[in-house]
Parts: C-alpha cells; structure tokens; sequence
C-alpha cells in the first residue's frame, strides 16, 4: 500500500523558488558603498553583519557569529595590516587560508557569507574574495548516551558532520570509501552525505537512495530522524525500515555489511539502510562477545519481545474468556490476588500499562536527578500502593512490569517503542475476543511485516526469504568460520567478508 | 494460441518453497476432524485408507505436472483455452474458479463453527467472517511473495504443533490397529475418497506453475510436500485409532482437537484452545492460495485489478457464510466440495494429461506434414 506523502515529488515548487533567486542575479558593483547596501538588503541587515575598513579601498564584510574569530585576526586581519592592496589576486595571494575563492557573481557571494565566509571587497573591482572560515560549532565526542554498552568503543557522534565523517574515515581507512554530499531544504540548506563502501554496497541501491534523497522537496531538515522517515519505503508503517545510529561502530560494520548511511549534519544520529527486522534486536555488542554468549543474549532479547508483546494479552485473554487453559494450581492464587479487584482484566491491564508508560515517559522528559526519584515514586509507591487499594492484581503487576522490562531490552529505541505500543491494541482484541483476537492481531502483524520492505529488499530477511547461511547471523551468532557471508539483504557486490580459513586455525 | 504467462524473474519464487506452498495448502480445516469420516468406511484399517489418498495424489500431482511441462510457463487457466478453444475452455475456467471459491469458503466457514464450537459459543458469525476475510485481503493485495511468505510461516511456525502428538500417544495402544486388513478392497478404497477433502489443495500447483524459477526440480519439492502431508495425516489417524476407542471415535467431529484436549502443561492446560486459535495461522495460507487461484483465472475472463476484485469476492463469500449457518448445510457444502474436487483434482487431471499428449502428437504430426508439403 503505496500512499503518496505531500512533501515528496512536487518539482513545480523548486523551479519557482529558483525563478526567485533569479532575479537577484547581478554583478558586484566595483563601488563601495553601494556593494555594502547591496549586501545589507540580500541579508535584510542583520544585527551581527560587520563591515570593517581595512583601508580606503578595502572592506571586509562577514556575520560576526559564523566566523571563527581567532582565524580572522591571525590570518587574515594580520596578513593584510602592512600589505599593498592592488588587486583581489594579490589579496588571494597573500591571505593563508585554505579555503579562498574569488567569485564575481552576487548569489554566490550572498550564499558565501550565510556560509560563514569573509567577503573582501577591494573598490574598483566587481570581484569579491570569499575566505571560508566558518565557525564550527560542536560538543565534544562523548558516550553514546543511548546505545551503551559494555565491551566495545565508547565513542558516539556528535551533531557536526564533519566530526562524524572524520570518525567514520578512521574506522574505515580505505579509498574505496565514497562519501556523497546533498543539500536538503529550501530554507536549511541543511548538508547531508551518503556513505558506502565501493565494492561492496549495491549499486541498484544506491541509485535508489539517491534518487529518494534527491527527490525530496522539503523546507527544512532538523534531524535525520525525520529523514529517515521521508526515504523509507512505508513511512505509514510503524516499524522502521531504516536503522538510527549513534554509534560509529555499528555505522561502519553495517557499511562493511555493504549497507549504506547516511549523515546530517547537525544530528548525532545516523541513518543505516537496508536494515531487516531482526537486526533491530542485533546489538554492536555481540559481535564482540564470544558466540555463545551473543547467542544467549540474541535469545533473551527475542524472548523478551514475544513476552513484552504478548504476556500481558494472554493474561487478558486467559482471565476473561479462557479460564480453562489456567492450571489448576495456579488459579488458587490468580483468584486470590484478583478477588478484591473490582475491574474487568482488560480494563485493569490497561490501567496498569497507562501508568506504566506515564512512568517511563516522566523518566524520559525529567532531568537525571529527578528521574531517579520518579522510579521510586512510580515503582514502590504506586505499585505497593495500587495493589494494596485493590485497583489491580499483584500478579498483572508484575506480568506488566516484565513485558516493560523486556521492551528496553531492544537496542534500537525506535524499535522498542513500536514493540511496547503494538501491545496495547493486542491487549484491547484480547480483552474482546481473548485468544482470537490475539492470534488475529500476530496474523496481521506477520502479514504487515512480510509486506514490508527495506530499500526494496525483503523486511524479514533472512528467514523470508529463507537463508539458512544468512539465519547464522540472526536470532542466534554462530561462530565466526559460519558467519563470513555477508547479509543477503544488502545484495552486497561481494559476498565474503573474510577468508574461513584463517579464522579457524587448525590446532598446531 | 500463445496464452503463456509472462513474467519478470522478480515476481518468480525460489522453487524450495513450492514444498512450503503445497504443503501449507493441503493442511487446513479437514486434519481436525477427518478420523471420524475415514473410519466410518475402513474401520480400524483407515490408516491404510489415508495412505492410499496419499497414493493417489502423488501420482495426480504427477500427471499434472507432466501437462504443465508440456506447456513450459502456462497455467490450468491457459491450457484450457488452449486445448477446448475460448468458449469451452472459458466455461472450463470458469467451473475451476468456482471450485476455488468454494473451497475458499469451506475453508472460511469450517473454521468460523470451530471457533464458536470450542471457544466462543456466542461469538457472531459476521464478527468471524469479517474479521478472517480482512487479513486475507491484506494478505492477497500484498502479492503472490506475501502469499508464500504465510505459507511459508505458517509451516515453519506450526511445527511445534506435531510434537505433541506424543502426549496423546502414551495413552494410545496399539492392539487397536490389529488385524490389519480386515476391512475389504471396497472399503478401504472409499475411506480414501473420504479423505478428499482434507488431502485437496496440492491443486495450486496447477496455477502457481509459471511463478516457479527453477521449474525442473518442481516435481521433487511438490512430491516431498505431498509426502510429509501423508506422513502427518498418516501418524494423526494411527494416533488416533490407537486412542480413542471405536464407538468413540465414530462420535466424535473434531478427533484431532479433542486429542489435544487433554494435554496440560506446568503453565497452561486445555492445549486445545490454544491449538484452535493458532490453526488460524494454518488456515490462512488456504484461504490466501485459493483466493489467489481464483484470482489467476478471474483476470483470464474479465479486465478487472486484483483490488476490485477481492473485495467484490470477499462481498460475496461474506454473504454465504451469513446465509450457511447450521452443522447439517456445512456438511452438505463440505461433500460437495469433497465430491467436486475428487472430479477436478483427481480425474479431471489425468484425462487432460491424455489429452494434452493426444494433441502434443496431432500438433506434431500436422507440423510434420506442413514441413514435408
């Protein structure tokens, strides 16, 4: 089900808005003054334009915030105090500076100062030199706060794009590393750069994501997040088909994988596609863990999905029209501790839910410190508290909490929401039609998936279509020698990642 | 007449799973209570019948595939028109899709009484319908690589319900199988017609052919499917057999659910209810195949997108599951598919292999003859 999105394909809107800055096309008077109100009325004079005489026929004009100030005075200011002043080439000569140009169009030289350039203006000539010395603004490289884990490197992105690919070029040290750039939203112009290793990523795929990225006509981008929703295939879909990252390591084993990525600039997240549904639960962390151990933990984590989605629905299900498939011993204490409540267990399951969720959400919103105190609040009190008034049962509480529990345990955040909201209708079917309706619900789910598609390869990959070399690497990790194809989603160029043999030494 | 089906290697599916699609396809609503109705005619020796069934579609599924290889990349659809000409081989087309709507809807509503009858005694007919009939559709619009994707899940998802044939077998005895061979030539043979309607569905071979990559290894995977569906219905019925005892088996619909009855675990007991709600998963394929089936031949007929045309057919089979409401009309509706379908799967193939070869030779010996005139 392919629903056109308003903000994809309208191609009339780009070409009026380059009519208009058509019009402002024009040469770059040689005098002066005139030059200077030029520049004031394309930038509506802003509060932070500095125009600064150098000497009778020199100006320099830049926005006092985008440029980085000591380059200014060491190497521009400096070099041009006891220098003749002839002509820009001179000037060009003169300043060391690695990036200079000299331009004598006017939209050039407008979209040059936004950039963080310092225009020199020599008087008498209707050419301007462009010195980029843009400030840039970054936090330094830190944790990633959200994907953290034990063993591997401790270092996640910042927003600077520039930083990022840096990061990206000393994991993968190779030329075959391509790195292409756009520039997104009319009224951004916001950098965004697609990453892939030649040789390895499809080319066909590559030709898809550039077309999808090329084809957006967007005002503004803010975060990739939102990029990554507008490129892929179903964004109707909750389940993302494209993976956000912090993490560079990840970013750089799925460009190893053949995958591509994309970055934007003033977003620590990155964007990895193709990605299938089961690598949502795949952490960075088990490749660095031995195999049997990745696969306990690849395990856990694909019980606790089914646990999280499904515990709470089968509680609802079993108390409201099921009480057969309970055992006999069990039902003592399930009747016990749901004798007191006086709703019916849907109602209860959802209340309980709503509270967790009010919970976790409250967590999320508050700073650190208080954070802490909203866990004792929501866990102890509220929990106690609820069960003792008797609004719910003792043991709903703790199904409740275990399937809450279980959705943080997915590694991709945006994956666990989806996994801890789908529970909410399942838990409405089970409370109506009980066992039905949550197999009519896994149906429609198991249908929505296989419908789904990456990139234009398969969702479920590798179990549908089944590859039983790509299952090694998927639920479960299987030791290195077993694993050295790549996935079969990204219909990588090659297919080995590395030589078996090696791996495996003979015993000597 | 060129009628072949075209089509891109993109919408081809990998020949493998064939053996999913076949084998997803016979397994439906007719293994939770077929016993009953075999061992009415073959008594203790039913298994004997089950295998024979078994026997018997092996050695259809051969012939048909034999006619579709005559034919390359075509279907039932256009062998037909091809061998009858338009008009009968339309008329032809049109009883198969017929057929196909049929079985869809025995399907759809043996499984809506089963529902009612274990689990939800109140629940509405038209809830069930709906609600059944909205997945298939969001199955079918997906395209035949959903459609194999059900059937493939549905198989490797309901694997674990075999196992627990075990549970019901420690109580089962197998005294109750002796003497073999009591019951005659005649008997045994109509217990194998009884097992038409749970062993049908390999059929979509007949449609599905042209979708398949590697057509040369069709007849290994359709005859391995074909062999582990023998091989379930086979251990369910000696289960059984050796379970129930005979006046018991003979009065009870649904055998196989009631052998699931009794299971219990540490965490759950009444497997059945479970079992009854997951059968969902195994239904879904037949419902989504012979939806798509009749869908293959409906645009052979008619101009008309696959959108319009599953909702108008849902419409309809929606409809008939209101207006087919007691156990004596569903019988009736499930042996006339029984007795439908053991003419259009397992006469009617045979009879057009010969045809097909007797015109294959005509066709021949006319170009023979145009080459040397």
């Amino acid at each position: 089900m392919k629903i056109q999105l308003p903000f994809t394909k309208s191609k009339k809107r780009t070409t009026v808005v380059k009519e208009t800055i058509k019009k402002d096309i024009g040469m770059i008077t040689p005098l002066k003054n005139e030059f200077i109100q030029s520049i004031k009325d394309a930038t509506h004079n802003p509060a932070d334009l500095m125009i600064k005489n150098i000497s009778p026929n020199l100006t320099l004009v830049y926005i006092d915030n985008l440029v980085n100030d000591v380059t200014l005075n060491n190497h521009i200011l400096a070099s041009l105090q006891d220098k003749p002043i002839d002509t820009p080439e001179t000037i060009k000569a003169s300043l060391s500076i690695p990036e200079i140009n000299i331009s004598a169009r006017f939209e050039v030289v407008v979209t040059a100062i936004v950039n963080g350039s310092v225009l020199l203006h020599v008087e008498g000539f209707s050419e301007v030199i462009l010195a980029s010395i843009p400030k840039q603004e970054s936090r330094s490289l830190t944790t990633p706060e959200n994907e953290s884990q034990v063993i591997g490197a401790q270092i996640g992105f910042n927003e600077n794009l520039s930083t990022n690919v840096s990061l990206v070029r000393r994991y993968i040290i190779s030329p075959d590393l391509c790195n292409e750039n756009f520039v997104l939203g009319n009224r951004t112009n916001t950098s965004v750069a697609i990453l892939y290793i030649n040789g390895i990523a499809n080319e066909q795929m590559i030709n898809t994501l550039r077309q999808r990225i090329t084809d957006l006509d967007i005002d503004a981008l803010i975060d990739s997040a939102v990029l990554a929703e507008m490129i892929d295939d179903n964004s109707i879909s909750p389940f993302p088909q494209m993976l956000l990252t912090e993490r560079p390591d990840r970013f750089c084993d799925g460009l190893l994988n053949g995958k591509l990525g994309v970055l934007v600039d003033g977003s620590s997240m990155a964007i990895i596609c193709p990605q299938s549904f089961i690598e949502f639960f795949q952490s960075q962390e088990d490749k660095n863990l031995r195999w049997q151990i990745a696969t306990f933990a690849r395990l856990l984590r694909f019980s606790a999905i089914l646990l999280s989605v499904f515990l709470t629905p089968i509680y609802v299900g079993a108390l409201t029209f099921h009480y057969e498939v309970i055992p006999l011993a069990f039902l003592v204490p399930l009747s016990e501790s749901r004798a007191l409540v006086p709703f019916p267990p849907v109602f209860e399951a959802l209340l309980l839910e709503f509270i967790i969720e009010l919970l976790r959400e409250a967590g999320a919103r508050l700073p650190t410190k208080i954070g802490q105190t909203i866990g004792i609040v929501g866990g102890i009190v509220i929990g106690t508290a609820a069960v003792q008034a008797g609004i719910t049962s003792n043991i709903l509480l703790i199904f409740v909490a275990l399937s809450a529990l279980a959705s943080f345990t997915t590694p991709s955040y945006m994956m666990g929401n989806v996994i801890r909201y789908i529970r909410f209708p399942i838990i409405i079917l089970a409370g109506f039609w009980g066992y039905y309706g949550i197999m009519l619900a896994f149906c429609f789910i198991l249908i929505h998936l296989l419908r789904q598609t990456s990139l234009g390869a398969p969702y479920l990959s590798p179990f549908y279509p089944p590859r039983l070399k790509g299952m090694a690497d998927s639920i479960i990790r299987l030791p290195l020698p077993l694993t050295t194809k790549r996935p079969d989603i990204t219909r990588p160029t090659d297919q080995e990642k590395y030589n078996k043999e090696p791996v495996n030494p003979k015993n000597s | 007449m060129d009628n072949s089906v075209q089509l891109k290697p993109n919408d081809m599916f990998n020949t493998y799973l064939l053996f999913f699609v076949i084998h997803s396809a016979q397994i439906g609503v007719g293994v939770q209570g077929f016993q009953r109705i075999v061992y009415q005619d073959a008594k203790h020796d039913a298994w004997i019948s089950v295998i024979l069934a078994g026997v018997a579609t092996h050695i259809v599924a051969f012939c048909m595939i034999k006619t579709l290889e005559v034919y390359g990349s075509n279907d039932l659809y256009g062998i037909q028109q091809d061998i009858y000409g338009k008009w009968i081989g339309n008329f032809l087309n049109a009883i198969y899709i017929f057929y196909c709507s049929i079985a869809f809807f025995s399907v759809l509503r043996n499984y809506i009484e089963v529902i009612q009858a274990w689990l939800f005694p109140g629940i509405s007919t038209w809830f069930l319908s709906a609600t059944l009939l909205l997945i298939t559709i969001y199955a079918f619009t997906g395209g035949l690589r959903v459609i194999v994707g059900i059937s493939f899940f549905s198989v490797v998802l309901a694997l674990w319900i075999f196992p627990m044939l075990i549970f019901p077998m420690k109580f089962a005895t197998l005294d109750s199988l002796y003497p073999i061979l009591e019951a005659n030539v005649r008997s045994l043979l109509k217990g194998a017609y009884s097992m038409t309607f749970t062993i049908l569905g390999f059929e979509i071979i007949n449609v599905i052919y042209p979708f398949i990559k590697d057509k040369k290894k069709t007849s290994k995977y359709t005859h391995l499917a074909l062999l582990a569906t023998t091989f379930i219905y086979l251990s369910v019925m000696m289960v059984s057999i050796g379970y129930y005892s005979e006046g018991k088996l003979l009065r009870t619909v649904w055998a196989t659910l009631t052998l699931f009855s009794f299971i219990s675990f540490p965490f759950m007991e009444r497997f059945e209810f479970v079992a009854v709600c997951f059968w969902m998963l195994i239904i879904l394929p037949n419902l989504c195949l012979y939806l798509w089936a009749a869908y293959r031949g409906v645009i052979r007929l008619v101009n008309i997108s696959g959108t319009k045309f599953v909702w108008i057919f849902s419409f309809i089979i929606f409809l008939a599951t209101l207006i087919v409401g007691s156990r004596t009309q569903i019988n009736m509706v499930n042996n006339q598919v029984a007795k439908v379908g053991f003419y259009i799967v397992f006469v009617y193939p045979i009879l057009l292999y010969m045809l097909t070869i007797l015109k294959k030779k005509f066709t021949a010996k006319k170009e023979q003859t145009n080459e040397n005139t």
